[in-house]
């Protein structure tokens, strides 16, 4: 009798878990539905712990250590000579050489996505084997400390921002969803968030279940609409054209501009995560970075807008400019993470 | 000692029109080819009332277009105070009582900021102004004394300076007209911006719990806690509303402004019975309500809701009929005919005395630096000047037709062969950004050392829900 009772007390346990389980995929996907706010957004980094097999040279000088080398008798010249001359180069930059070696990323190995669908020389190995990943944004800032975690300057500020900034609420919305495991068709819709968002009560973590109103109001040009599949809870869309992304650091409105844009993120019922990979416009990407971060911010990176921006510009592999044939856009993919959230689109209601 | 002995927004009245019957009382227009006066502008313009406050006889309110009421000299100028600022690597300004202004020319970078070091030439030391001679100090006479928060303060060289609420008193060269405020700004600055100067007044008349700041769209009444203060149109503008349309299901977004127990009505302030116990504040006869549904401080969201706005105390000058306003991903900004986003330009130097780079008179090495790397052809493609119509003239003081000669950036002479005529606010040409290809894109913000904030761009915005942009 006793054991009796024991088996009915587990299968009312295990229905109970089913249940649960059920009732958190059901209550995320509402009309074939779900959402996902962004959360994290960092440039896709490989590290290796002593950074010996991507960086084996060491890292680049910044500002602040090419301004040593460059005027060690800085007492003597003119703001002219000195402060002004390393700002022009920085706001109006070139490809010519600045006479400081630029140190790439010599590993094998990146985090990323197979852009081109080929596999080619300067291509990089998925660290899970997969050849031909194109990111060689990340063969240009892999050896710049700003952009490393967990303490560079970038890795920390630009990914903060996208908290606690409005200007970057960027959302995915899926819709015709019929299994958020396998659906060999979805629609992935994104948007701009107006809200802040739902954090539990330290105020740091933000948690499942909060409400985006769509920004309609500002953010119409970012709406994007694509095609995905669903593959053992893997999400992976189809390109998109353009894709702006809205990222403003110190209150400085700006963007970066993707082509060929893709995501492919891990599903839950209340996390994405995964990469956002595509082309990025080698101009906007500079320029989003030197205008949110002046010339000091980098130096705490050690990030030479002047010899990265040559390294952009060399390392450029699609979008060849018509006149001059030079490449205008560049390889790269981003860490992304994001959290489930009802989407309000008082636009569409109406 | 003065007293004001009428109330205060009518002397501003008073003394605003005064100002303009005497318009260049002390002074000639420092560069307009073309001014047609702010005259059009009075009828129609608030102006924001101030607490009365004791002042020495040499000194009385100016009302301002820009800046609302503010100190002034015998000669119409307007009271400059320098606070002390925080900048990377130590500290500018002055400390209260402490005058740091002097005739001294510098000549070497203080390495204030970062990266750069201490130590580095200033451009064109020969022709380097001093501090003084772009802020005079307003001296006091030997028999000076001390009226309310006014005070006298000893220079080093052994002259007596005025100071407001312990900080030192100065005029700028800049201001050529009674009511212009071209020195400094109460807008907000900070962060890595230069340690400006800021003009001085009296507080301004509102009862507790509310607050007034300066935006590039005129003077915004919030509450203390920075929220937006907002009217609804279909509530009467008598003198003193005693009712409001906004009730039942308005209230779900709109909540009143409640005026506590001991609230008393003063000036254009009152308020009315809403409901039994609970009194609502009216400023200029419309009941006062915050937005619910506002992100943040200083919001202009709730004006998105047909028949709300946004309460100023007084708003900005109007600009030129040909510009524009056009929609980005942040909010507003102002544009050319073409649309087109228009920029300011801010400058201030690493030094240690703050002195600015912005103005046509300044020094124009740091400007021709960013825009062209020292190319003023290149400066006219990546910045251009906002070309005014022939048939464009100045509607008031703040925006204005100046000439421009574009090789050296300074102010041209009538008739000077190669001048530009352009569009200029605050005595400051400003500029469109060649990068910017159409209508709301806004590349250039940002733009030049410091996010823009010491030698480069912002740009000019009219409404933004997201960085505080108007501030």
């Amino acid at each position: 009798m006793n054991r009796i009772y024991r088996v009915v007390i587990g299968l009312v346990v295990v229905t109970a878990l089913i249940g649960s389980s059920a009732q958190t995929n059901d209550s995320a996907l509402r009309d074939r539905a779900i959402g996902y706010v962004m959360t994290d957004l960092f440039w896709s980094v490989y590290q290796t712990p002593d950074a010996k097999q991507e960086c084996p040279r060491g890292f680049n000088d910044g500002p602040r250590e090419q301004f040593e080398q460059l005027y060690p008798y800085h007492e003597g010249l003119t703001v002219e000579e000195t402060q002004l001359k390393q700002e022009i180069e920085t706001w109006h930059p070139s490809t010519e050489p600045d006479g400081f070696e630029f140190l790439e990323v010599e590993g094998e190995f990146s985090w990323g996505l197979n852009l081109d669908g080929e596999v080619g020389p300067n291509d990089f190995v998925h660290p899970d084997g997969s050849p031909g990943i194109d990111n060689e944004v990340y063969r240009a800032v892999g050896c710049v400390i700003g952009f490393r975690g967990p303490d560079g300057v970038e890795f920390i500020f630009q990914n903060k921002a996208i908290v606690d900034e409005r200007y970057n609420r960027m959302m995915v919305e899926l819709t015709e969803v019929d299994d958020l495991e396998n659906d060999d068709s979805v629609t992935v819709t994104v948007y701009r968030g107006m809200d802040r968002l739902l954090t539990d009560a330290t105020g740091s973590r933000v948690v499942p279940g909060g409400t985006q109103r769509v920004d309609r109001r500002w953010g119409q040009n970012l709406i994007r609409q694509t095609e995905a599949r669903i593959v053992d809870s893997v999400l992976i869309t189809e390109p998109i054209g353009d894709l702006i992304i809205p990222w403003q650091n110190l209150s400085v409105p700006s963007i970066q501009l993707f082509r060929d844009a893709r995501f492919e993120l891990d599903l839950s019922a209340e996390r994405a995560t995964g990469l956002l990979a595509g082309y990025a416009d080698v101009d906007t990407w500079y320029y989003q970075l030197i205008r949110n971060d002046s010339t000091h911010h980098l130096s705490n990176g050690q990030i030479s807008g002047i010899s990265l921006y040559k390294a952009l510009r060399r390392l450029a592999d699609a979008y060849p400019d018509p006149e001059t044939g030079e490449n205008t856009a560049i390889s790269t993919a981003l860490d992304i993470k994001m959290t489930q959230v009802f989407i309000a689109d008082e636009s569409a209601s109406k | 000692m003065k007293f004001w002995s009428e109330p205060g927004r009518r002397t501003v009245l008073r003394l605003f029109a005064t100002t303009l019957l005497c318009a260049g009382i002390y002074g000639a227009l420092s560069n307009a080819e073309v001014y047609a006066g702010e005259s059009a502008d009075l009828s129609e313009a608030l102006t924001e009332s101030y607490r009365e406050v004791p002042i020495p006889p040499e000194f009385h309110v100016e009302a301002t277009p820009l800046e609302g009421p503010v100190f002034a000299d015998s000669n119409g100028r307007t009271l400059y105070k320098w606070p002390q600022h925080k900048l990377r690597n130590g500290y500018s300004g002055e400390a209260p009582d402490t005058p740091a202004c002097y005739d001294e020319v510098l000549i070497v970078t203080a390495g204030l900021m970062s990266p750069y070091p201490p130590g580095i030439k200033l451009p064109e030391i020969d022709n380097r102004p001093s501090c003084t001679d772009l802020w005079p100090p307003v001296l006091a006479s030997d028999d000076a004394e001390p009226v309310g928060e006014w005070t006298v303060t000893d220079r080093k060289d052994g002259t007596r300076q005025w100071a407001f609420d312990e900080q030192p008193l100065y005029t700028s060269v800049r201001d050529t007209q009674s009511g212009d405020v071209f020195g400094g700004t109460r807008r907000r600055y900070g962060g890595d911006s230069p340690a400006l100067r800021v003009p001085v007044g009296p507080p301004t008349q509102h009862p507790p719990g509310f607050a007034v700041k300066a935006t590039s769209i005129g003077r915004m009444l919030t509450t203390n806690k920075n929220e937006s203060v907002y009217a609804f149109d279909g509530d009467g503008d008598e003198d003193s509303a005693t009712s409001t349309s906004c009730k039942g299901p308005c209230l779900t977004n709109w909540q009143p402004v409640a005026a506590p127990a001991l609230a008393r009505p003063q000036g254009e302030w009152s308020f009315f019975e809403r409901s039994p116990g609970v009194r609502q504040w009216v400023f200029r006869g419309k009941p006062l309500y915050t937005y619910i549904l506002d992100q943040g401080s200083w919001s202009q969201q709730g004006s998105d809701v047909p028949g709300w706005n946004n309460v100023f105390t007084q708003h900005a000058p109007a600009y030129p009929q040909s510009f524009t306003v056009q929609p980005t991903l942040a909010g507003n900004v102002l544009a050319d005919a073409d649309g087109k986003t228009i920029y300011r330009y801010t400058c201030g130097e690493d030094s240690a005395d703050q002195l600015g780079c912005d103005h046509p008179d300044d020094t124009q090495v740091y400007r021709l630096a960013m825009c062209g790397g020292g190319n003023p052809e290149r400066c006219l493609q990546h910045w251009p000047y906002v070309i005014a119509g022939d048939n464009e003239v100045s509607p008031n003081r703040s925006w204005r037709v100046v000439l421009i000669d574009p090789e050296t950036g300074q102010f041209a002479a009538p008739g000077e062969e190669g001048a530009l005529r352009v569009w200029a606010y605050r005595d400051r040409p400003v500029y469109g950004f060649g990068r910017d290809k159409r209508a709301g894109d806004v590349n250039g913000g940002g733009t030049g050392e410091w996010r823009g904030q010491r030698n480069g761009l912002k740009a000019f915005w009219l409404r933004d829900d997201y960085m505080r942009g108007i501030l």
